[in-house]
């Protein structure tokens, strides 16, 4: 008895005395640090997949950045109706500074742009030339995307000020992180650099995933929105004739697509395994998905449209609210489309039009093209307003309306395009923590 | 054996030098109390010389006397017994308790020690305090009865989480709960819920099987817990079985709830009303008319609104009468080598929100058995089985309670009695009919122990404890519930937490002569926890009669991790006392954890106390007024490790793109990342006056939170949104008061009453280059009060036109209105957190009924009605509104606080101090009366006792508060001090009985 007494003793003692530090060394099984992610080409290229999900997840492409460019240009055309406050200050062109979808959409952005940069940064690393060239590419084309639309939301009414360029990965935090806003052009000329170095540098076609004409075809959105209209009819030409996209047979065919459809240049995966898609949340009714219609569309709009047109009857009514809703958006797991052939012929027309030229087509011919597809009847002549209302009939929904009307100067519901009200407020949580931000103005200081 | 043993004592006792006496033999037995509990650390001293030794922790002694010696039992709060040594080797004795002396025994880590002679700050509960509160919480319980002790609970669900601030909150983003130790065992307190609100992990434990909880609110106290004493120690402690015949205790209670508050809504007409004149304004008379016309056509539905066909109350249907039943029986019982103690309880509680219920099975044995004199070990195990029904958290549309959203004039049911599928927003009986989410929390928790004694003086205990936490959650949403697409889905989760803990110390206490009392205990503790996540979802199911995972066509998220964190603790703390009256202490631990990070994996957690009774001084011994003084100081660091378990690495995690697998940033990295640390004073005064029929405490403490982890936003251009540091100094200082007065004490009657109040003043000092950090509607800025609410200033409305106006408050800008909210500047407008809370208890005895009953007070805290913007907007959008909003403007010159009603007009509806309130409250939180049927009766049916109770919680509420509950707020993380649909609280009224036999 007493022998073991003893025994319990020491062992308790050997137990104390004993070092067990090494029980202090637990390592995550989840993830992986900084060092390691940035230490080989297999991460880097696993970075640039984690970028393509960041930038499709639902504070941008997943459907917000779509949506509220389309509510911010609403005149008629369609309501906001749903109990969201943020959606709505948006369609009222009433943004309060607190709005969480607009912060929401800046941290987005510039989570999917620090990821690409760092892709960008780290791609030396990635042995294989080719497989290099490519990444780099796809990461340039992710962070011109970004850059591109934050810019157009946030620019300084007078089109001064744009957003601040961050173009280096940051891992080390403890650095001071405050940038300021750079020029509105400078940030253009930024993306315009970046999708030409993108197209240089990614192959002609690239599965799912970027390719060349991606790239091409938003850089003749770009160069269409900053005016540069030969440049964007070059651009959308390219697309047009050597991409190899043609235009789905029906116009139904291009929405609602599980895998890209021969007309999607660039689109977003969703899956039922994952990816976002808020535009069947807020455009469709419950048995799609959504919630019950929270955007519904105006007779007004419905007017639009000829007869014949598919395009007019592309609607249904909401079987919770009553309201007519778009057909464009009744698959919860479609891939969210970005780039359209159909958009590139619209840019080709308009950009065609406005300097007298007609590389590739005439712009008649290219809305009749797009007008043709869905059973339009074929216009005769053409000129810039009826090309801005194709683009109404054709790209509705799709994240354009308001770009369409500021970049031109039309007044949106009576409010001017330069009005303080028509550029997004830089987020107030921003300004709470970068000094070096200046407001837009009509949103305080 | 017996020889065996005597030839160990006799060597063990050479061994330590002991000086032994051969003619001398050992006597031993059992000091109880007049109730039959065993009296632990009771003085026994062999008259006129210096031996002596004390009780064990059951009350067991025995020491080496010689036939005719005269042993005195002595022990503070009860009378001294003494007794001539005779021929008997066995002698059990029982202490009267003497009413005219202050102490009990309060447990401390790795230890007890006596209330007397304590020189830190402990708030201790006994199982009296907590038991019969139909409440099935244990948290709730304590409440208003421990000064400084806030218990906030989330809102009225069953499952919802508690949140016990002991002195205010010391941390930001560390967590402010404190550390629960179960038997010696820290327990698993992480919310587990999936459904975005959360669970209470405590639910698991009956009050039942509580002995006693004690608070160690100080550092003095809490540093023996090192870097997880910074929030206070919260110390249960299990019933025991006692030496004597075997008793059972039998408690059967049933009661009914009701929600405390319900509030007011627009009716059918009012809704009409209200509506069609904002749509007027908005729209003009025509077309506002006609298309508000048209709206309610959509939602009366088939019903005609122009006869007022329907009206619904929503509230009605979202809120029920619920039911409290709890029932226990336990046994226990012993002999002088072993005793034990089962129990085993059953609680079924239904909620007071449609769909929302909880029902728990526990079980429990504790077992003591002593080998010999030297050796004795035994467990402590319990497991328990809670069952949740659980409802959506407030932020979501299925949420019962925003069905108050839904119009008056929307039919609840259509005519074939299916709930009403085309409702302004998503009818929750749908949901409640065709969809489920039930948690399953299975739960053991035990500890082994053994304590052998070297000598009478010195010891060693050795413990291991295990704690397992496995939970499942199962939800299935059918193809007619709300925003269901897909066939059906169906989600499946389990998660295990276990968390073992060995610990192994020394015990050595001795008294040197009749002046000195030192004890030193010194240990060391190993503890790791380990946790396991699975869940997996499928949608497409064959029919709705198919509920599981396995009958799901497509499976279409499925997650699976795993995580763990270490620490390896050094304990040491001493004890010493000089004649009674001077005391002293000090405590060191140390601390290293994995979840630390590389720069700093060690700390050290200090602490130092001394007190002095001044009663025991010659000058005031003989004081016919004052019964008791004693001064008490500590001071010392604790930590706060509540920092998750790699929160200083950064990290990429894995995340899927169409199939195809990619890394992404979610941590920005910080490896000077560490513990916050928390130094705190403590100034303490006891007093007892006219033999202690008044008594009480004093305390002023200062709590400085150093190294504040917190997740400080970033700018957004940098990639993250924010990252952990250690940052800033937080000050919480106040002062607690507890009074304790016997008003009347005679033979037939008995009053007592307990009040304690404190005040909390809570202050950011220091944050990073001073900058304000703002969160939401909340900021932090040097110098002001935790999460203080920011929000621009609601001015009222102009009687002109009916605008609704903000102050815009610019620097050095006089009372100027505006009515874009966008040109208000914000103004620290409240805090979240009560800064003066208080406690009042009346217990009364008159023959057989007592009668007990608890008053909370809290002051100072505002809530935000995240809801408002919705609720209360002037019919800006179709939301039933409440019923004040009928005080609209509709004139010019019209004076109210309700601006003009104008339909999607956003006349009022920004974020502003509109929607902020004063959460001040009085609560009768518990009544308890009971008759006990005289002894002679119950004799004569072969009953020891019984006794028949009513109890109630929340009978009366007194508040200006005019929200469903100022201790309501939103379980969906939105802020702190934000309620936003969410529930009030339960009024539980029971009836009861005990039976002892």
């Amino acid at each position: 008895m007493k022998k073991v007494y003893n025994l319990l003793w020491v062992g308790a003692l050997a137990f104390i005395l004993g070092g067990c530090d090494e029980k202090l060394d637990i390592e995550p099984r989840q993830s992986i640090s900084t060092d390691i992610a940035l230490s080989s080409g297999e991460n880097i290229k696993n970075i640039l997949i984690g970028t393509y999900e960041e930038t499709s997840q639902s504070a941008s492409y997943g459907g917000f950045l779509q949506m509220m460019a389309d509510l911010y240009g609403f005149e008629d055309q369609a309501t906001w109706g749903g109990t969201f406050q943020q959606p709505r200050q948006i369609f009222n062109k009433a943004i309060f500074v607190d709005n969480s979808f607009v912060s929401a959409l800046w941290l987005n952005a510039y989570e999917s742009i620090n990821q690409a940069n760092l892709v960008i940064d780290y791609a030396d690393i990635i042995e294989d030339e080719t497989e290099r060239n490519t990444a780099v590419g796809e990461a340039y084309f992710l962070r011109a995307l970004n850059y591109f639309d934050i810019n157009r939301f946030f620019t300084s009414p007078d089109g001064s000020l744009g957003v601040p360029l961050s173009l280096e990965g940051i891992t080390d935090y403890s650095q001071n992180l405050e940038i300021p806003r750079a020029s509105s052009d400078a940030v253009y000329q930024q993306v315009i650099s970046d999708l030409e170095n993108a197209y240089e540098l990614l192959p002609e076609s690239n599965s799912f995933f970027a390719d060349k004409y991606a790239a091409q075809a938003l850089l003749a959105r770009v160069q269409l929105h900053v005016g540069n209209y030969p440049a964007a009819a070059e651009a959308a030409n390219d697309v047009i004739e050597n991409s190899g996209h043609s235009l789905t047979g029906t116009y139904a065919d291009a929405f609602n697509n599980d895998v890209d459809s021969s007309e999607d240049i660039f689109a977003f995966q969703v899956t039922s395994q994952g990816g976002d898609n808020e535009l069947v949340v807020h455009y469709a009714d419950q048995r799609f998905g959504g919630r019950g219609g929270d955007i519904t569309v105006n007779p007004e709009y419905l007017a639009l449209f000829g007869d014949t047109d598919d395009r007019g009857s592309f609607f249904y009514i909401s079987a919770q609210n009553g309201g007519t809703l778009t057909e464009k958006y009744t698959n919860q797991f479609a891939n969210v489309s970005i780039l359209r052939l159909a958009e590139m012929y619209l840019i080709r027309a308009e950009a065609n039009l406005r300097e007298g030229s007609a590389i590739g087509a005439t712009p008649l011919e290219d809305v009749n093209t797009v007008r043709a597809r869905s059973n339009a009847e074929l216009l005769s002549d053409v000129t810039v307003d009826d090309i801005l209302l194709e683009r109404e009939l054709e790209l509705m929904f799709e994240g354009h309306l308001i770009f369409d009307y500021t970049r031109t100067g039309r007044a949106v519901d009576g409010i001017p395009a330069d009005s303080d009200r028509l550029s997004f407020p830089i987020p107030l949580r921003e300004m709470d923590v970068n000094s070096e931000l200046v407001q837009n103005p009509g949103y305080g200081s | 054996m017996k020889k065996q043993l005597q030839f160990l004592i006799v060597l063990i006792f050479s061994f330590t030098c002991h000086l032994g006496f051969a003619q001398e033999k050992t006597v031993s037995g059992t000091v109880n109390d007049t109730d039959g509990l065993p009296l632990p650390g009771v003085n026994v001293i062999v008259q006129n010389t210096n031996r002596g030794t004390q009780t064990d922790f059951d009350g067991n002694y025995s020491i080496e006397v010689s036939p005719g010696e005269v042993l005195t039992f002595s022990y503070v709060g009860f009378t001294t017994e003494t007794l001539t040594v005779g021929e008997a080797n066995n002698y059990n004795i029982i202490l009267q308790e003497d009413a005219s002396q202050l102490d009990e025994v309060v447990v401390v880590g790795y230890g007890t020690q006596s209330k007397r002679k304590l020189t830190d700050n402990v708030a201790k509960l006994t199982a009296e305090d907590i038991e019969e509160v139909p409440v099935p919480n244990i948290q709730s319980t304590i409440a208003g009865k421990a000064a400084g002790v806030q218990i906030a609970p989330t809102n009225g669900k069953v499952e919802g989480g508690v949140n016990i601030r002991i002195r205010g909150i010391a941390s930001i983003g560390a967590g402010s709960e404190p550390l629960y130790v179960l038997d010696g065992v820290p327990l698993i307190n992480n919310n587990e819920s999936s459904n975005g609100a959360p669970t209470n992990p405590l639910l698991t434990l009956s009050a039942n099987e509580i002995e006693s909880i004690d608070i160690l609110k100080d550092a003095s106290a809490a540093a023996v817990y090192g870097s997880r004493g910074a929030n206070g120690v919260v110390i249960i402690t299990t019933k025991k079985g006692k030496e004597g015949r075997s008793s059972f205790t039998l408690n059967y209670s049933y009661g009914i709830s009701e929600p405390t508050n319900e509030m007011e809504w627009l009716n059918a007409d009012e809704y009409i009303e209200l509506f069609t004149e904002a749509a007027v304004n908005s729209f003009g008379e025509q077309d506002g008319t006609e298309y508000i016309e048209g709206i309610f056509d959509f939602l009366a539905g088939d019903t005609d609104w122009r006869s007022r066909e329907v009206d619904t109350d929503w509230q009605d249907l979202a809120l029920q009468s619920g039911h409290v039943q709890d029932a226990s029986l336990s046994m226990s019982g012993g002999n002088e080598k072993t005793t034990y103690f089962f129990s085993g309880a059953y609680n079924d509680t239904e909620g007071i929100i449609t769909g929302n219920d909880l029902e728990r099975i526990n079980s429990r044995i504790n077992v003591t058995h002593s080998f010999d004199e030297k050796f004795r070990a035994g467990m402590n195990t319990s497991f328990s089985r809670t069952e949740i029904d659980r409802i959506a958290n407030d932020n979501a549309f299925v949420n019962p309670i925003q069905a108050v959203a839904q119009p008056a004039i929307s039919p609840a049911y259509l005519e074939n009695g299916d709930p009403n599928p085309n409702t302004l927003y998503p009818n929750f009986l749908l949901q409640d009919k065709h969809a489920f989410y039930k948690t399953v929390i299975r739960r053991i928790t035990g500890r082994a122990f053994g304590e052998y004694s070297f000598t009478d003086n010195f010891r060693f205990n050795s413990d291991f404890g295990y704690d397992l936490y496995y939970q499942t959650e199962d939800s299935y949403t059918g193809r007619l519930a709300p925003f269901q697409s897909t066939n059906g889905e169906g989600y499946a989760s389990s998660v295990g937490t276990e968390s073992y803990v060995a610990s192994n110390y020394f015990t050595f206490s001795e008294q040197f002569g009749s002046a000195h009392d030192l004890e030193v205990v010194a240990g060391m503790e190993y503890n790791q926890s380990n946790r396991r996540f699975q869940s997996i979802t499928g949608i497409q199911f064959p029919t709705d009669d198919f509920e599981t995972i396995s009958s799901a066509a497509e499976i279409t998220g499925g997650a699976g991790s795993e995580s763990a964190n270490s620490f390896l603790s050094y304990f040491g703390r001493v004890t010493y006392s000089f004649l009674d009256r001077y005391l002293f202490k000090a405590s060191v631990r140390r601390d290293g954890s994995s979840r630390f990070g590389e720069d700093v994996k060690y700390g050290t957690f200090p602490a130092i106390s001394a007190g002095w009774i001044v009663s025991e001084e010659a000058f005031l011994e003989d004081s016919d007024v004052l019964s008791f003084l004693k001064l008490r100081a500590s001071y010392g660091e604790t930590g706060n490790a509540n920092i998750g378990d790699f929160a200083s690495l950064g990290l990429f995690g894995g995340i899927s793109y169409n199939q195809r697998p990619g890394i992404a940033p979610i941590q920005a990295s910080n490896p000077q990342l560490t513990w916050e640390s928390v130094n705190q004073l403590d100034l303490g005064l006891e007093y007892g006056f006219f033999d202690n029929r008044i008594s009480g405490e004093i305390d002023y403490y200062v709590k400085e939170s150093d190294g504040l982890i917190f997740n400080e936003p970033l700018p957004g251009t940098s990639g993250q949104s924010s990252i952990t540091r250690n940052i800033g100094v937080l000050e919480n200082s106040g002062v607690e008061f507890v009074l304790n007065t016997r008003n009347v004490q005679t033979d037939k009657l008995s009053w007592n009453t307990n009040f304690n109040i404190s005040r909390n003043i809570n202050e950011v000092k220091v944050l990073p280059d001073g900058q304000d950090v703002v969160s939401g509607q909340t900021i932090l800025r040097e110098g002001e009060a935790l999460s203080s609410f920011y929000l621009i200033e609601y001015a009222g409305v102009d009687p002109d036109n009916g605008d609704a106006l903000y102050y815009i408050n610019e620097d050095g800008g006089g009372r100027e209105t505006t009515t874009d909210p966008n040109e208000a500047n914000r103004i620290i407008a409240g805090q979240p957190y009560a800064d003066v809370i208080a406690g009042l208890t009346n217990t009364i005895n008159f023959s057989g009924l007592d009668f007990t009953a608890t008053f909370v007070g809290e002051w100072g805290a505002s809530i935000y009605n995240g809801g408002g913007i919705y609720q209360s907007a002037n019919a800006d959008f179709f939301d039933n509104q409440t019923r004040d909003q009928l005080r609209r403007w509709q004139q010019p010159g019209d004076i109210t606080d309700v601006p003009q009603a104008r339909l999607f007009g956003g006349n009022g509806t920004a974020n502003s101090t509109r929607y902020l309130q004063d959460a001040d409250f009085i609560r009768l939180r518990n009544l308890t009366i009971g008759y006990t049927i005289p002894d002679a009766l119950t004799d004569e049916i072969g009953l020891e006792k019984f006794r028949l109770y009513f109890t109630a919680i929340n009978l009366l509420t007194f508040t200006d508060f005019d929200l469903y509950d100022p201790e309501s707020v939103s379980d969906a993380g939105q802020g702190a001090g934000v309620a936003f649909y969410s529930a009030p609280s339960a009024r539980t009224m029971s009836i009861g009985v005990n039976i002892n036999f």
